[in-house]
């Protein structure tokens, strides 16, 4: 029902050093949106903004096309990169309070407390101190508090920092669910293989400027098609030259299929062969010359992992 | 996917949540419960100690020797035993002092036959002191290390009264005569610009109530300031801040903090005075009663004025371990005008003066209106000076407050935080 939040042209610098420029990116509802980025790439001052904590020097942030205020800010769901809550109040004050200091009046901030604690799994440790829960208890009661108010938009920084995998799986089904519901939610982190497996939408950062945005499929998919990846089982007269070679020189079938009007080997491994096909080369033409020193048993466009797309535009 | 919390929340309901919070945790932190404590039970004591020692009345041997040693101690007993009448204008309290009155007093009177050793019954403490001599003219207090104050004023008094009956005696005077010349009409008193008499002196009502302020600010100051800090350290503010405009925020700490200081002095202050009453002190009441109107006006005025500097050094902090440094400037501020205060204590320029500089008014201000030189407009002058200083405060705390309670990692100087203050559009 709520719309999707956009930046647009959002503009921050900290002292003259610009720390974002022209940050612009959609996080649709119902879609988990991983933002990647380095350390001091912007993703934490992007959240800050997005929440209010901060204020942009121009450029807009909006949720269904309209400019947010506070009381649209107000009902976000925030895991802010440096958690805390009160160390030395109950997990269920807290939890009202922060629903009331989220708007909820105080018998919804009661009920929605006591359903979230029994769904993590803490309704035994309602009345405890927060500060004497193991830290995985205190991240999930972190979860909690950016979920207790029903939250239109979740933004957490780093979520799964500090998680072991079983965590991990348990904040990410959390997310799904809220995602499912309609909620558009946006995560960082760099365990770039956690956010692969996560997310449906991407947006990568560096230097402050967002280098690459959208579903992440079609990121991978766009950074793809000008490598192939060719698997020949060479035939009875290349028997045995291929894998005795030494490394380095091109060998074998893949000396044939360099000599392809503009492709270029990009790396061997084993029969395995990746090259790289120039503008306007034609794949046609590389996959008849494979099949005449084998049978091709593969022959496909690679598609990045989004760890070597992060490395590709970061470098 | 149905929302039952479209309603936006209002600042008053924000402030009031924020507020409820800090009371909630004051109410169940032990240090403040037991100064909580501490504080009425010394009260309590100081109060009801002085009452009930005013109501023993000392009791004393005294060994005579002698017709006019007999008849002088007869008279001082009598004396002793008027003294301790109720109907008895001086209070007890005073009376204790001896100021006004003759002290009350148990005189029992042991005769003692001539030639007894008197010396040896008031070494050995069988008698507090020992009369003798048969010429009122020519009478001999003997004591030890010293002769009991009571004793020794109410047979002093007695040995004159009998004297001067003795002589208007002889003079042949009449029975008024002489009770005119004994107990003389003292002149009619008028004054001109009379001060509020109570049953405290109105000097000592000013310095409790000056003392109860510092020690208000200054607790309740620091409380503030750590609960800034906590929210800090802890890293929640940001959370908090993500949902609140800081000025609510920094509105709700105000808010509870004031209510809890003003709610500890009322219990304290509260207790002082019913205990005061139950042992007999009932004026005391209502003098306090009327006293504390303008107290109350510069209480709050002064204590706001200074709440949210507390919340901007809090702020300034990023660790509990770094609040001692960044509040030392607010800690003069509070102590330095108390101080002043107290030795400006009587009437006079200073004190005028100082009575509508903002951070001595809250205390010098009303301590005028109570000892009655003050001006009927002088107190709502004062009072906006305050209040305009209060403002004035209000923005610069917040100020420094919006800019450094997000710079988590280390403690921040006044003019950085000033710079800082960009978080919010």
């Amino acid at each position: 029902m709520q719309g999707e939040l956009t930046l647009i042209d959002v503009n921050r610098s900290f002292g003259g050093r610009p720390a974002l420029v022209d940050v612009g990116f959609t996080v649709r509802p119902g879609r988990m949106t991983g933002f990647v980025g380095a350390n001091g790439a912007g993703k934490t001052t992007t959240m800050r903004i997005v929440l209010g904590v901060l204020a942009a020097d121009s450029g807009r942030v909006e949720l269904g096309g309209r400019e947010l205020t506070l009381d649209v800010r107000r009902r976000f769901g925030y895991m802010p990169e440096e958690r805390g809550l009160y160390p030395k109040m109950t997990l269920v004050d807290q939890l009202v309070y922060l629903g009331r200091v989220h708007g909820l009046d105080a018998p919804t901030a009661r009920r929605r407390t006591a359903e979230l604690l029994e769904q993590l799994g803490l309704a035994d440790r309602a009345r405890d101190l927060l500060q004497t829960l193991s830290l995985g208890n205190q991240q999930r009661v972190q979860v909690a508090a950016a979920l207790v108010h029903d939250p239109v938009l979740l933004v957490l920084d780093e979520p799964f920092s500090g998680l072991d995998p079983l965590a991990v799986d348990a904040m990410a089904a959390h997310l799904r669910a809220r995602a499912d519901a309609g909620v558009p939610v946006l995560f960082s982190s760099h365990q770039l293989e956690l956010v692969e497996r996560v997310c449906d939408d991407i947006v990568i950062i560096h230097r402050g400027r967002v280098v690459a945005s959208g579903p992440a499929d079609q990121v991978r998919a766009e950074r793809a098609g000008r490598r192939m990846r060719v698997v020949v089982e060479p035939g009875t007269d290349d028997a045995g030259v291929l894998p005795s070679e030494p490394e380095g020189a091109p060998t074998g079938v893949a000396s044939f299929l360099e000599q392809v009007p503009g492709v270029s080997l990009h790396r061997q491994d084993g029969r395995a062969v990746v090259v790289e096909l120039a503008e306007g080369a034609d794949d046609q033409a590389l996959l008849a010359e494979a099949q005449r020193h084998g049978r091709v048993r593969e022959f496909a466009p690679v598609v990045p992992t989004l760890a070597e797309i992060f490395r590709e535009v970061v470098r | 996917m149905s929302r039952d919390v479209a309603d936006p929340l209002s600042p008053w309901t924000a402030v009031r949540v924020v507020a409820g919070r800090e009371i909630f945790v004051k109410l169940r932190d032990k240090a403040f419960i037991g100064s909580t404590v501490f504080m009425l039970l010394l009260v309590t004591a100081a109060t009801v100690i002085p009452v009930l020692l005013s109501q023993q009345t000392p009791e004393h041997r005294v060994a005579v020797q002698g017709d006019a040693a007999a008849d002088v101690v007869a008279l001082a007993a009598q004396l002793g035993h008027e003294a301790q009448d109720p109907e008895n204008e001086v209070p007890p309290a005073l009376a204790l002092l001896g100021a006004g009155g003759l002290p009350a007093a148990d005189l029992s009177v042991v005769d003692v036959e001539p030639g007894a050793d008197l010396e040896r019954l008031v070494r050995d403490g069988d008698v507090a002191a020992a009369v003798t001599g048969d010429d009122v003219g020519s009478l001999q207090v003997l004591g030890g290390e010293s002769v009991p104050y009571e004793v020794d004023v109410l047979v002093r008094a007695a040995a004159s009264q009998v004297q001067v009956e003795q002589a208007a005696e002889e003079a042949g005077l009449t029975a008024q005569e002489v009770a005119s010349l004994t107990s003389p009409e003292p002149p009619a008193l008028r004054l001109l610009d009379e001060r509020p008499e109570g049953s405290v002196p109105p000097e000592l009502l000013v310095l409790a109530f000056a003392f109860l302020f510092y020690l208000s600010v200054l607790t309740f100051g620091m409380s503030i300031a750590q609960s800034v800090v906590e929210e800090k350290q802890s890293r929640v503010v940001e959370l908090l801040v993500a949902a609140l405009p800081v000025r609510w925020l920094l509105a709700g700490k105000v808010l509870g903090n004031t209510v809890m200081a003003v709610g500890q002095i009322v219990v304290v202050v509260g207790a002082g005075l019913i205990g005061a009453s139950l042992a007999g002190e009932g004026e005391l009441l209502g003098q306090v009663l009327r006293a504390s109107g303008w107290f109350v006006v510069f209480f709050l005025l002064g204590f706001v004025m200074l709440a949210c500097l507390w919340a901007g050094a809090g702020a300034l902090a990023s660790r509990v371990e770094d609040l001692q440094s960044t509040t030392v400037f607010m800690q003069v501020l509070v102590v330095v005008p108390f101080f002043a205060a107290i030795f400006a204590i009587d009437p006079g320029p200073t004190q005028r003066a100082l009575s509508y500089i903002p951070f001595t008014a809250p205390l010098l201000m009303p301590a005028r209106v109570v000892l009655g030189n003050a001006q009927p407009w002088e107190p709502w002058l004062a009072a906006a000076v305050v209040l305009a200083t209060a403002l004035l405060f209000v923005a610069l705390g917040a100020r420094l407050y919006r800019g450094s309670v997000l710079h988590t990692s280390s403690r921040l100087r006044a003019v950085q935080a000033w710079r800082a203050d960009r978080t919010r559009a």
